[in-house]
């Protein structure tokens, strides 16, 4: 297993004025390159957690470190080089006059050089596979472009880690694939990805591990088919496994998965065991 | 045949400052106690679609209007909002914003009041909805403190409290974590048995397949399919033409098929999936 890239140890956190802990004593180890969707009730910590990741929240005891370095010891701004926070609306987040303007805004900001931030720009537009113009208006791209141009943004401060919240709020299913497709091919570039959403078939086609909120703390952490088949115990968090893995559950209780479970997979484990059969 | 309650007559719209329709030639008929899905990609004219039925399109939101929609044979350009919300409750997305008192009790009271109710009506109805949501126990609470799931069930009891006939839900669980979504949809699939008429926005195809009777598809403002709910949301190849997700027991189905699983009909819940795999596992 590699390094940490996210360590939280005995992390508290109570938003003023309140007498119950958003946070009880979360302990928790991201490696670089994983796939992580993060997932809860409404209310579970979910949002609390993350915003500890990127420095907006400060734990009120514990600790939490990113790449080794303590995050009460950084700026948010710091902690911006490292970390790039994916709106769930690409509307939300777009705001240049050009689209120039809109990917250079986060690089003029962490002091890059003109020359680095041309190089960063032509980089994350083939990265994103925009063939814009960069004196284009952001709003008159299609929504499609937008939702890239918004990824490519980000991209741009090379941060190491992404953390993707909610992908599915306001964009139908084909348009939640689309997006996370690209933090798809990110992640298999490198990057560690971080998502939050309460579509459990979403989490199923991409997440290798799935770390699950319940009141304040973490209640499962696992192998993505491992925690979908426990079930019983998820239901208490709010969770409704997919439902293939209650058809499999049912089916082939047996059968060990090794890999999460897709209605495809499902369909050529059931085939396998009956031509065994 | 029961009585048509909803009947849009070749029903296009046009948004002010918009050249393109937001819907285009759209006719149905829906009878009373129907459960009927609307799906669609973003953008098909779902939510237009919603409005339109309630009236707040093109009084309160206004654009070019061709066609009618009738509720309860009154035409809903013409009638008043608040005439035919006594009839069509609406419950949106962001129920948050649709709250706005102290407490749940007052939330689900203050509408009726203002219909100058008599106060053991606005008694009986308040007991009424407040126990069906399952909010007995937290009537003094704040809605700040309550999860998604609890707040969109307020939004739901404040609108039921109006005793309308229909009840339209756009969209109103694609906030809520997959607990808070099937309290909705069971919710949803009780009115529907006590007679309700049932409208549903939907994205979430594996619980709108539990309860919906029938299935509107839709698509750049237009209907590309309206009928048996069975029959469409088990039509694996159009849906995913359309970007929308078949429920996963389904799409297993589908595949087993494609490698010669003999199946009558494709499942489309996890029970029916079970007892149809098992079946032929058997006979295998």
């Amino acid at each position: 297993m590699s390094e940490a890239i996210i360590k939280v140890e005995n992390l508290c956190f109570q938003y003023p004025g309140r007498s119950v802990n958003a946070l009880q004593d979360v302990n928790l180890e991201i490696a670089e390159g994983e796939f992580v969707a993060l997932i809860g009730q409404n209310g579970s910590g979910k949002t609390t957690l993350i915003k500890h990741f990127n420095g907006l929240l400060k734990p009120s005891k514990g600790k939490v470190f990113v790449k080794g370095k303590d995050t009460t010891s950084l700026r948010t701004a710091e902690l911006a080089r490292s970390i790039g926070y994916v709106f769930q609306n690409p509307d939300h987040q777009i705001f240049a006059e050009t689209v120039r303007d809109e990917i250079a805004f986060g690089p003029k900001n962490l002091g890059f050089s003109e020359e680095r931030i041309n190089s960063e720009i032509e980089r994350v537009l083939k990265e994103m596979d925009l063939d814009v113009d960069l004196d284009e208006m952001p709003f008159q791209l299609s929504r499609g472009q937008r939702q890239r141009l918004a990824v490519a943004s980000v991209l741009a401060m090379e941060p190491s880690i992404l953390i993707i919240d909610e992908p599915t709020t306001g964009q139908d299913w084909k348009e939640s694939i689309l997006l996370m497709n690209l933090v798809q091919n990110l992640n298999d570039k490198g990057h560690t990805c971080i998502v939050t959403t309460h579509n459990m078939n979403l989490v199923s086609l991409f997440a290798r591990r799935v770390i699950v909120m319940k009141s304040g703390n973490i209640f499962l952490d696992g192998a993505t088919q491992d925690v979908f088949r426990r079930e019983e115990e998820l239901l208490t968090a709010g969770i409704k496994a997919p439902d293939v893995y209650l058809l499999a559950r049912s089916l082939i209780p047996q059968v060990q998965l090794g890999k999460p479970l897709t209605p495809q997979r499902l369909a050529e484990l059931l085939n396998t065991q009956s031509n065994l059969g | 045949m029961s009585k048509p309650i909803i009947v849009c007559s070749d029903l296009s719209f046009v948004y002010k400052d918009s050249k393109k329709p937001a819907l285009k030639n759209v006719s149905f008929t829906i009878s009373e106690g129907e459960f009927v899905g609307i799906i669609g990609p973003t953008g098909a004219g779902k939510s237009t679609l919603c409005w339109a039925i309630n009236g707040v399109i093109p009084q309160i939101m206004q654009g070019k209007l061709k066609g009618s929609v009738e509720v309860k044979g009154k035409p809903s350009n013409k009638t008043p909002v608040d005439e035919i919300s006594q009839i069509i409750g609406i419950v949106q997305q962001d129920a948050e914003a649709q709250l706005l008192m102290t407490d749940i009790e007052k939330e689900i009271v203050f509408p009726l009041e203002n219909l100058s109710l008599p106060r053991e009506e606005i008694h009986r109805r308040l007991e009424y909805v407040i126990n069906l949501v399952n909010l007995d126990e937290e009537r003094y609470r704040h809605p700040f403190y309550l999860s998604g799931g609890q707040k969109q069930r307020v939004a739901v009891a404040a609108a039921l409290a109006m005793e309308p006939e229909v009840l339209i839900l756009d969209e109103a669980t694609s906030e809520l974590d997959p607990v808070g979504a099937e309290e909705i949809h069971e919710l949803a699939g009780r009115l529907k048995k006590e007679g309700k008429t049932i409208i549903m926005v939907e994205h979430n195809i594996d619980e709108l397949a539990k309860h919906a009777d029938r299935i509107i598809v839709m698509n750049q403002g237009e209907i590309l399919r309206d009928g048996d709910a069975h029959e469409i949301l088990t039509d694996v190849n159009f849906l995913q033409s359309l970007g929308i997700y078949p429920p996963q027991v389904t799409q297993t189905a589908f595949h087993l098929r494609e490698a010669g699983w003999q199946f009558e009909r494709l499942p489309l819940n996890l029970v029916e999936a079970t007892q149809s795999i098992s079946a032929l596992r058997k006979s295998q």
